[in-house]
């Protein structure tokens, strides 16, 4: 009985999770007609792939494809970069007065406020850069708004691990820069993928900087994209649910790919290797 | 390589961890840093490898302050009391890291690790991760990475502390043969006593950052400085005895006994005794003081006991064959002559 209420629950769960996405996938398979038949045809319904070729044939969705996959991907490497080199400092560096604990704070304290403070301040500034509807002012602010994460994820990554591999690594001849190429980052190395993969999550998905910066077809994002088929005078959901499912497709992959990564990244310390 | 503390201080905010250390340690000698924990051992080895900044005096690496230089350009080899092996790297990756960080060439390098681990006896782990060794094999492997390469010192930080008593003994041997083998200066941080008197050449021993006694083993064995020195080494550790000199005689409650010494009458003093400068009889005789036997530890060399002499309790060391009963009573005789006295007070060495 027990065992039978555990498995109900876990149905209950997966059900919920996964039926938008089921009807995301259905409904891209299906022709106009069989979309809005009631009751709804969950199964028995002649599958076409009319709205794939329209949205990435007829219409821009393989651009906007490609400007979700290159701001997602340069964002999170800038992110990685500058955040993880911040980190390793706060982490291993005390600073007069605190300061380490301080900046910390502070750089934690950005993501405190909603992100749509910035929305006004950002466009005026992208605009007076001549950045707008470009992919570089989004690569800018998606970098801005994942280096708070990156550095407290991987600081806590750093501080797990025992200063005793970098000191051993100055004293056998290495300098600070070579031991944390050599030594540390390999040892961190499932901290970065996880972080690497939730700042390319949140990129991927981000929707309002992206409808605030970008207008154009030539630096539309996927979100925004599909949200621009709702319209005055009709939404098409063949078009968006296909490019939807298209959109889920490479987090799916990815998340996947580093999954052994992502599961030892986020409880990495807790066990000692 | 000669290696000169000069007046050093380290403290960590308004608490001083080292205080006026000077020490000067000579070239190919071996020298133990002792000390209980706390004692500040470990922080003067750390600024010995430029791992902690000093917070006033001065280090000299032959004849070459080096206060400034960072720990990569001081040249010296360090064993962790962790071993910190590198875990993503192999057992040759690790001992050749020292070796790869100074862009020797691959073929140079594997012809070093391949002596070392021949040295050491750890060729057949060569191709395995630190996580897939014994607790022994790693510390092999943390000496093999520190003798690489021909470092100006080794520092060790109680690189035997994590192995069992068994493995530590035949490792403390190991270590004492390489040191004469490569007699390169050493500089070896413990709280054990017996590896301090086997492996020094020179014992420092340090008691809250403060230098105590700097001498060979023997002599801080039969001539320690201060009270501290007398019980911190040796094992069991010195009976010490408060009590007053009268007339050429130390007497104390239940137990007096005639000086071999001068010393002034009147004062009052410390006595130390070493356990085996003690003996026990069964029968009473002429200047023997009675006890009675209060536990007996049987070593299987040798049995210590616990003498009760009023409200003293003293150590003796005696034959293994000495067993009576717990009560029974007996008549000890004190070795005057390598009786030690100290200072009430202070503690320090009477004479």
């Amino acid at each position: 009985m027990k065992r039978f209420s555990k498995y109900l629950l876990l149905a209950l769960a997966v059900i919920f999770a996964l039926a938008p996405v089921y009807w995301v996938l259905t409904i891209s398979l299906k022709s106009e007609v069989d979309q809005f038949a009631i009751p709804p045809r969950w199964f028995q319904f002649a599958p076409t792939f009319e709205h794939y070729y329209d949205a990435f044939v007829v219409r821009s969705f393989g651009q906007y494809l490609i400007t979700s996959a290159v701001v997602s991907v340069a964002s999170t490497i800038c992110a990685l970069a500058i955040g993880t080199l911040a980190a390793y400092s706060l982490a291993r560096f005390r600073l007069p007065y605190n300061l380490d604990q301080k900046v910390s704070l502070w750089i934690l304290s950005t993501r405190m406020f909603p992100a749509i403070v910035t929305a006004v301040p950002l466009f005026l500034m992208m605009r007076d850069l001549r950045l707008l509807n470009t992919r570089t002012s989004l690569i800018i602010v998606y970098t801005a708004f994942n280096l708070p994460f990156v550095v407290w994820m991987m600081r806590g990554f750093f501080a797990e691990l025992p200063r005793d591999l970098e000191e051993a690594a100055l004293v056998d001849g290495d300098s600070r820069l070579g031991a944390l190429v050599r030594i540390v980052l390999p040892l961190v190395a499932p901290g970065l993928a996880a972080t690497a993969v939730f700042c390319l999550i949140v990129s991927w998905n981000e929707f309002l900087f992206a409808l605030v910066l970008t207008q154009t077809d030539a630096a539309m994002t996927l979100p925004v994209g599909i949200a621009g088929r709702v319209t005055q005078y009709e939404i098409k959901w063949g078009v968006m649910s296909a490019a939807g499912t298209v959109a889920m497709i490479p987090i799916l992959v990815f998340a996947l790919a580093v999954q052994k990564y992502l599961v030892r990244g986020l409880s990495l310390g807790a066990v000692k290797g | 390589m000669s290696i000169v503390f000069k007046n050093i201080n380290k403290a960590f905010g308004d608490s001083s961890v080292v205080d006026d250390l000077t020490l000067e340690i000579h070239r190919g000698e071996f020298v133990v840093l002792l000390g209980p924990s706390g004692c500040g051992k470990t922080t003067t080895l750390r600024m010995l490898a430029g791992l902690e900044t000093v917070t006033s005096g001065d280090i000299f690496l032959d004849d070459k302050r080096i206060n400034d230089v960072p720990t990569q350009h001081r040249d010296l080899a360090m064993v962790f009391q962790s071993y910190a092996l590198y875990p993503h790297m192999t057992i040759a990756e690790n001992i050749g890291y020292p070796l790869r960080v100074r862009k020797y060439p691959p073929k140079d390098r594997r012809a070093r690790v391949k002596r070392v681990a021949d040295l050491l006896d750890i060729v057949p782990l060569l191709e395995r991760k630190p996580r897939q060794l014994s607790g022994g094999e790693r510390q092999r492997v943390a000496l093999a990475r520190a003798i690489v390469r021909e470092p100006r010192a080794y520092l060790m930080d109680e690189p035997l502390s994590n192995l069992d008593a068994r493995l530590r003994v035949q490792m403390r041997g190991e270590l004492k043969r390489l040191q004469h083998q490569l007699g390169t200066t050493t500089v070896y941080v413990t709280h054990d006593q017996a590896e301090a008197m086997t492996l020094a050449h020179r014992v420092a021993v340090m008691k809250k950052g403060k230098l105590q006694q700097f001498d060979t083993p023997m002599n801080v064995y039969d001539f320690p400085a201060n009270r501290f020195v007398a019980e911190f080494v040796g094992s069991p550790s010195m009976n010490l005895i408060d009590g007053g000199i009268e007339n050429s005689k130390f007497v104390t409650e239940g137990f007096s006994v005639a000086l071999t010494k001068d010393l002034e009458t009147g004062r009052n003093a410390t006595l130390g005794i070493r356990p085996e400068h003690i003996t026990i009889s069964t029968t009473p005789s002429n200047g023997a003081a009675a006890a009675t036997v209060y536990v007996l530890e049987q070593m299987g060399n040798e049995t210590l006991v616990v003498l009760a002499a009023g409200n003293l309790k003293l150590m003796a060391r005696t034959d293994a064959d000495f067993r009576v009963a717990p009560e029974t009573p007996v008549w000890f005789t004190v070795d005057m002559s390598r009786a030690h006295f100290f200072d009430i007070d202070t503690g320090t060495r009477v004479t």
